[in-house]
């Protein structure tokens, strides 16, 4: 019997009205027991789980059909018609029109299509089953997930496995993110228009960015950063400390991409990364200013060893006239923290050559400066007493500030070499300090060359206060090889120390337990002078007893001197 | 000198197999805090690397052209190279930039894709400060006899020296040599181990070893040995093992390595390694790294471990590849 169009329709607009709602549905059955109830939505449910215990609820049957596994014929004749009718009544409802014209007789087909093979009859028993069980007719397609989408039954990104709380929490923050960029549109177009010279329209005034508005700006972005990075994680250039600075807007940062799988590819840290990209940026420029001075301490701060960026603030404390005692204060805060760094040395360098021309005719400045990197020096030598670079400015220094004759330069080695007599760079500055002296040393002579014009006063001073140092470490090689310099210089023969040296070597060669040798260098030094003496025996026996038991490491030295003494060159 | 090895107990064998492996994954630690953090490094890194592998006989164990093409783009319009991409060109990046490429035998490279021999040769020799005779690092001026040694080898092996003033290079090296015997920074500095390589190789290079004083150098270095085996780079100070190298080189070049005895620095070294996971470090115990590594190989080889390639003493490059380009 064709179904009356308008019953259907009333009855489907009636099912229309009715929304999926997730109450206590039970399918009259005699032998089933009932569905369970839908549980209230609680916080505890993930999103997920929420959607899926509410498309359970509006598909009762579906669900019935799904506990027995699925197969129709597990359910009780009543349940399967149920089943069916649910089903038909579902596509009536997706399709209101063609329930109308499934009325009309041309509609044949469509409501064969419709009744699964039934007819019009089976059309108005589907809904007289529908309306008695009161079954939801509205229940989202499981199988399409466009439709589950737009419903927003289907969660991407792992929000799916949020908390229902955790999920709106979220949703809130998105919606406050998304305000957030309004506002900064606003801001960012104000900006604009104060470039363009725009006027106000109210008032026709000049559009002016006020100060306050940049540090709400500033604000805004870093909430905005923060939020982006709460919900969706970060990225360099769009997030980092630089990035939601007003004051970087101009600048483009210089990202480099790596290619896939680069040989020596390189990872950073976001900050490091951002802050590398706009320093590219601002180098490419060639910009020398305040920010920038600020940018190259930051990078600083962060990775001392970048030579690029140290020699980057050079430029800009010159291009900006940076007061250079300023500078070297700071210079100094991270030379104390970054011991092993040589760029922070040789940005010192660049600092004196720049400052030295301008106090060098004032001797009052001269020698408050080079006191106050004495007392740095000391400073700093007290943490690493034999840093090379350290040491290596500090003759840079004497020769640029000509404090050879300076007594406190002189006083500070002596203090070092009182402190730890084994220090060989302190011997070895002194050792510049005393014969590269202008006042009494020729210039240009090399410094293993003898030299006449080095006051015997001088020399004499220098072998004292090495017999000095070295009776406390006897076996410190550094006291020997000052001394033998200084002979040297002096034009002295080795056997003018003879005395002293051979006080250090007690029987030599007259058994095991009679000789005592306290140096090795005092023998080795013995040696030298009794083949300058011509004693060629003593000289043998002074290097075969040093290979044989006093220094056997070296006995391959040892035996070379011997052949020496036998065939002098 | 190899008999004794059979000698040393199990344990102080070369773990050749790690140490390839080690070097082979430097490039992928690039999670690593210290990776960043030694970017301005990173081809002088590649540099090491590369020898270390050369001279263990796994000269193909990094990738052939992808080593090129790093290099390559660490090239700059000036003929200098940066550490790493978009660095600066400095000396000593462009001098290990070319030492890889004369090792992979990628001069040719260099022409077509690169900016070319001559470029690089403009670059360092404008670095030469024409009063003094040494050599900047970079337009900077910073001074260094390291530069000067870097400037000498790289040349060398581009067939360029004559373009810069070797005569006064050599006079200022000379004006660096100290009164143990040693070569200092700049004249009057302290004298150290690793510059007295650098002046030492250098004057090789020019032909001037005559203005060595080998006996009160060779004096001096062997002293750097200490109880134990190892050396150290000055007097009193600690024993490290890339002092194998600078010391042990110096020693070689200038005649004196039996001066020194052999095999507790053989067995110094090996103590050094780090047997299961690569590497060699400073000294035993310690982190290891891919600077102490080559360093530590490059003595081995030059002390004649079995299974090393021979290290060239003046180029710490295998001696084939120098022998190749220098013709020597």
């Amino acid at each position: 019997m064709p179904s009356k169009g308008k019953p259907a329709k009333s009855r489907a607009s009636e099912a229309s009205k009715s929304s999926p709602q997730p109450t206590t549905t039970t399918i009259a059955s005699a032998t089933q027991p009932p569905l369970p109830p839908t549980p209230p939505s609680d916080d505890t449910q993930t999103v997920s789980d929420r959607a899926k215990s509410r498309s359970a609820a509006a598909r009762p049957l579906d669900t019935l059909l799904h506990q027995k596994g699925g197969a129709l014929s597990a359910l009780s004749r009543q349940d399967q018609s149920a089943w069916l009718a649910a089903r038909i009544a579902s596509r009536l409802a997706k399709r209101p029109a063609l329930a109308a014209s499934a009325t009309t007789t041309g509609g044949g087909a469509a409501v064969a299509r419709l009744s699964c093979g039934g007819g019009p009859k089976t059309l108005k028993e589907a809904w007289k089953a529908v309306n008695e069980l009161s079954l939801p007719l509205r229940a989202v397609d499981s199988t399409s997930a466009a439709a589950a989408r737009k419903r927003g039954y289907c969660y991407r990104n792992g929000e799916g496995d949020l908390r229902v709380k955790e999920f709106e929490a979220r949703w809130e923050k998105k919606l406050v993110l998304s305000c957030l960029a309004v506002e900064s549109r606003c801001f960012r177009d104000r900006r604009e228009r104060e470039r363009r010279g725009d006027r106000e329209e109210k008032t026709g005034e000049q559009v002016v960015v006020t100060e306050h508005e940049v540090f709400e700006e500033t604000r805004r972005r870093r909430e905005m950063a923060a939020l982006r990075r709460e919900l969706y994680g970060g990225g360099v250039g769009k997030d980092g400390k630089l990035a939601t600075d007003p004051e970087w807007d101009d600048v483009e940062p210089v990202v480099l991409e790596e290619p896939e799988g680069a040989l020596a590819a390189i990872a950073y840290p976001a900050d490091y990364a951002e802050a590398m990209a706009y320093l590219r940026a601002v180098m490419q420029a060639k910009e020398y200013s305040e920010r920038c001075l600020r940018l190259t301490e930051h990078i600083i701060n962060m990775n001392p060893s970048h030579y690029t960026v140290w020699l980057y603030r050079a430029a800009n404390v010159f291009a900006l006239k940076v007061s250079i005692p300023d500078e070297i204060a700071w210079l100094n805060r991270v030379a104390l923290s970054n011991l092993k760094n040589y760029q922070i040395w040789h940005h010192r360098h660049l600092l004196v050559e720049n400052y030295f021309p301008t106090i060098a005719s004032d001797p009052a400045t001269l020698s408050t400066f080079a006191a106050a990197e004495r007392s740095f020096l000391q400073q700093i030598l007290s943490q690493d007493t034999k840093n090379y670079h350290v040491w290596s400015y500090r003759s840079y220094l004497v020769g640029k500030l000509n404090l050879f004759g300076d007594a406190d330069e002189l006083a500070a080695i002596e203090a070092m070499i009182d402190d730890d007599v084994r220090n060989n760079s302190a011997w070895s500055h002194r050792f510049f300090l005393v014969f590269s002296n202008p006042a009494h040393a020729s210039p240009g002579f090399a410094a293993t060359e003898a030299d006449p014009k080095v006051p015997a006063a001088v020399v004499d001073r220098e072998v004292e206060y090495a017999e000095e140092k070295i009776r406390l470490a006897p076996q410190n090689q550094s006291g020997w090889n000052y001394l033998r310099g200084v002979l040297v210089k002096g034009g002295r023969k080795l056997g003018s120390v003879g005395e002293f040296v051979v006080g250090f070597v007690k029987g030599l060669g007259e058994g095991e337990e009679a000789e005592d040798v306290m140096s090795t260098h005092a023998l080795d030094l013995l040696a030298e002078i009794y083949a300058e003496k011509g004693d060629k025996e003593k000289a043998d026996l002074s290097l075969t007893r040093l290979g044989q038991k006093w220094d056997r490491i070296r006995v391959g030295y040892w035996e070379w001197r011997k052949k020496c003494v036998e065939a002098p060159a | 000198m190899p008999q004794t090895f059979n000698q040393l107990p199990e344990e102080l064998q070369l773990a050749t197999t790690a140490h390839v492996k080690y070097i082979q994954s430097l490039d992928s630690r690039k999670d690593e805090y210290d990776y960043w953090l030694t970017e301005h490094l990173r081809l002088n890194g590649l540099y090491w690397g590369l020898t270390a592998l050369h001279l263990l006989g796994h000269p193909d164990a990094l990738p052939r052209s992808e080593t090129i093409d790093f290099v390559l783009s660490c090239q700059h319009d000036s003929g200098g190279f940066g550490a790493a991409p978009g660095h600066d060109a400095h000396m000593l990046s462009t001098v290990s930039a070319v030492q890889i490429l004369a090792m992979i035998d990628a001069f040719d490279e260099l022409e077509t894709r690169g900016k070319g021999k001559a470029q690089v040769g403009k670059y360092i020799a404008n670095l030469q400060n024409r009063e003094t005779g040494t050599f900047a690092g970079d337009e900077w001026g910073e001074e260094d006899t390291r530069f000067l040694y870097g400037a000498f080898n790289a040349l060398s092996l581009l067939g360029l020296l004559d373009l810069v003033d070797v005569d006064k290079a050599v006079n200022h090296i000379a004006a660096c040599a100290n009164f143990d015997g040693g070569y200092g920074v700049s004249p009057g500095a302290e004298s150290h181990a690793g510059q007295i390589f650098t002046c030492v190789a250098a004057l090789t290079i020019a032909g001037r070893q005559d203005l060595v004083d080998k006996e009160r150098l060779g004096r001096w270095l062997s002293e750097r040995q200490i109880a134990g085996g190892g050396l150290n780079g000055r007097p009193e100070k600690k024993e490290d093992v890339c002092y194998s190298w600078w010391v042990l080189s110096s020693l070689e070049m200038i005649g004196k390595t039996h001066w020194i005895d052999r095999d507790q620095l053989v067995a110094f070294i090996l103590r050094c390694q780090d047997p299961e996971r690569g590497g060699i470090s400073d000294r035993p115990g310690d982190m290891v790294d891919v600077w102490h590594t080559v360093f530590g190989i490059a003595g081995l080889s030059l002390l004649q471990y079995p299974g090393l390639q021979p290290v060239d003493e003046v180029y710490c490059m295998p001696k084939s590849a120098t022998a190749w380009v220098l013709g020597r």
